[in-house]
């Protein structure tokens, strides 16, 4: 038998990726049994780790945040960049500036974006605060990331305020995959603008949703950068993701077997919830 | 096909009185003119805080403190040449570029080798292959962070570019094969056959054939590597030890700190920290937007 000389191909790429990706996740999985500083021997512990997971109440409102901020950022960002595409889709003299300038806050990076807002927030001569003193709104002023009732909402926010521009340029493709006929027979027909967003627009911008959920998803779960420089997890655990608690046992405790552990149990999180959402979405795009 | 379905609007409203046809294109004026204010004035409070960064970056620490929201009087240009020289600007800017785009030529010259296999054998093993490299897409950046760490440590690769280089590459070639192996699936076959009667061996196939059809997908794929290399933070604070070889993000982010900033040093850091990648987006924002959203519509 003849083996295609073209798999050769895959080698380089295999090998880097193995030895890079792969064999650190399964290193990773056997450290998250021991207990290991950094220097010296890990010494095996089993599933004390686990154990310690998902035992410490603390670990359980690490969960919750993490869950309560991406379903936060994901419906919030996602809803608000759909409404604005299908306006923009509206008007086209002025769809593409407006799309460009949305996507500024994008491109800023997280870290920037986190010390701009936290300044934003601050207390006292933060810009949000002093804006709304300013418009006569004194009563609402908060001590937006030091209050563990808002914290976590108020470092959402700031999420969706850098990614919605992506959201809705994600969208604004899926609308151009839409036909006018379409939308110009509804019309015709005396369907509301609002019937036919839901009964048009959604339906046919499926691909759209799922890219964007997806993304978005993802995105969030996986990120640190805002708690991390705006309320570093606090006050008093209300902010604390996943992300940023393994980015602190790494960097500030030393303690490597922990943050392994929780490695593991954020992959399966992860996956778990990408691979759910994914079959629910593309089915839902299939029916259609 | 457009064509006819305004031909037959204008049929259907030629039948109907002139007067009518004014006051409906009146109406229609007035929406839209109310939905291009709406979506001005939403844009301007969503870019605010941008703008915000910027004017609060020319202004003294007293002017700050005695009224927080007024504007510069004065541009103070003494913050930006403090933060210059402290942060060791040019220096940290000049490695992001360098290591991003070797990182760029290696991801994609790995990639679409892989995915050249990929996207034109059909057995098993290019199918296992495939879906393998996939799996590197859902496993968050976290995942193996020490083991990597202890990896590369025992390569002795710490505190060099080529550790970067190594971990941003590595990271990206899911990314890469996914991309190259769905836009050479969609490449006609006809040439490679044609090279193949011509005696070219595979590599030469490869190089001298597919891979110059590759630069749409390479610029998206570019796009995403870019952002990646310049917003992490993770990864130089883990391998790079001496200030002088970190990036610009772990710069700022080493520069600043995390407690109490400085305003005079935050809001100058900030504007000269996202300003390469702004004025990038902005010579380029047709192309990067339609990389960003490739994929969206089947």
């Amino acid at each position: 038998m003849k083996v295609d000389k073209r798999l050769l191909f895959l080698l380089p790429a295999l090998f880097l990726y193995i030895a890079f990706t792969m064999f650190p996740v399964m290193k990773g999985i056997s450290l998250s049994l021991t207990e290991y500083a950094g220097v010296g021997e890990a010494t095996f512990v089993g599933m004390d780790n686990y154990k310690e997971i998902f035992q410490d109440q603390r670990y359980l409102q690490v969960l919750k945040n993490t869950l309560v901020y991406g379903i936060t950022v994901v419906i919030f960002q996602n809803g608000l960049g759909l409404i604005f595409a299908a306006i923009l889709n509206s008007i086209p003299a002025v769809r593409d500036a407006i799309r460009t300038a949305l996507l500024v806050p994008s491109m800023l990076s997280l870290v920037i974006a986190g010390y701009v807002w936290q300044f934003l927030y601050a207390p006292m001569g933060g810009g949000l605060n002093e804006l709304l003193v300013s418009l006569g709104l004194g009563s609402w002023q908060r001590v937006w990331l030091g209050d563990s009732s808002i914290a976590l909402f108020s470092v959402a926010a700031v999420h969706v305020w850098m990614f919605v521009g992506y959201s809705t340029a994600i969208f604004l493709a899926g609308y151009s995959g839409i036909s006018s006929e379409v939308k110009d027979a509804a019309r015709v027909d005396g369907v509301s603008p609002i019937k036919s967003f839901f009964y048009i627009d959604i339906p046919l911008l499926a691909p759209a949703i799922t890219v964007n959920i997806t993304l978005a998803t993802i995105g969030t779960l996986k990120s640190f950068e805002f708690p991390f420089i705006m309320t570093a997890g606090g006050p008093d655990y209300a902010t604390m993701t996943l992300g940023l608690r393994i980015f602190q046992l790494i960097f500030s405790e030393f303690k490597y077997g922990s943050a392994a552990a929780l490695s593991v149990v954020m992959i399966l999180l992860v996956a778990l919830i990408t691979v759910a959402q994914n079959s629910y979405l593309r089915s839902r795009e299939d029916k259609i | 096909m457009d064509g006819i379905t305004i031909k037959s609007k204008v049929e259907s409203v030629d039948s109907s009185s002139n007067s009518k046809l004014a006051s409906i294109f009146c109406m229609r004026n007035i929406k839209q003119g109310s939905m291009i204010f709406l979506m001005s004035a939403v844009t301007l409070i969503l870019l605010s805080p941008v703008i915000y960064m910027v004017f609060m970056s020319f202004r003294s620490r007293r002017e700050i403190m005695m009224e927080p929201l007024a504007l510069p009087t004065k541009f103070h240009f003494s913050n930006y040449l403090n933060v210059i020289s402290d942060m060791n600007y040019l220096g940290t800017v000049m490695n992001t570029v360098g290591v991003t785009v070797v990182t760029i030529i290696l991801v994609s010259i790995l990639s679409s080798l892989a995915a050249y296999p990929l996207a034109r054998l059909r057995s098993k093993v290019s199918s296992l292959v495939y879906v393998f490299f996939l799996l590197g897409m859902v496993i968050p950046p976290f995942a193996a962070l020490t083991p990597l760490y202890l990896f590369i440590r025992d390569l002795g690769l710490l505190d060099t570019y080529a550790a970067l280089v190594i971990v941003y590459t590595v990271g990206h070639l899911p990314l890469g094969v996914f991309f190259y192996t769905s836009f050479m699936k969609a490449i006609p076959k006809e040439l490679e056959e044609a090279a193949t009667l011509d005696g070219a061996s595979p590599l030469k196939i490869y190089w001298y054939v597919i891979f110059p059809m590759l630069k749409p997908i390479t610029g998206t794929l570019a796009i995403f590597i870019t952002l990646g290399v310049w917003n992490d933070v993770v990864n130089p604070l883990l391998f790079i030890t001496t200030n002088e070889k970190l990036t610009i993000m772990p710069a700022v982010l080493r520069f600043l700190g995390t407690y109490s900033v400085d305003p005079t040093k935050l809001f100058p850091a900030a504007v000269l920290a996202s300003l390469p990648l702004l004025v990038v987006f902005f010579a380029l924002s047709k192309q990067i937007v339609n990389g960003m959203t490739a994929g969206a519509v089947k």
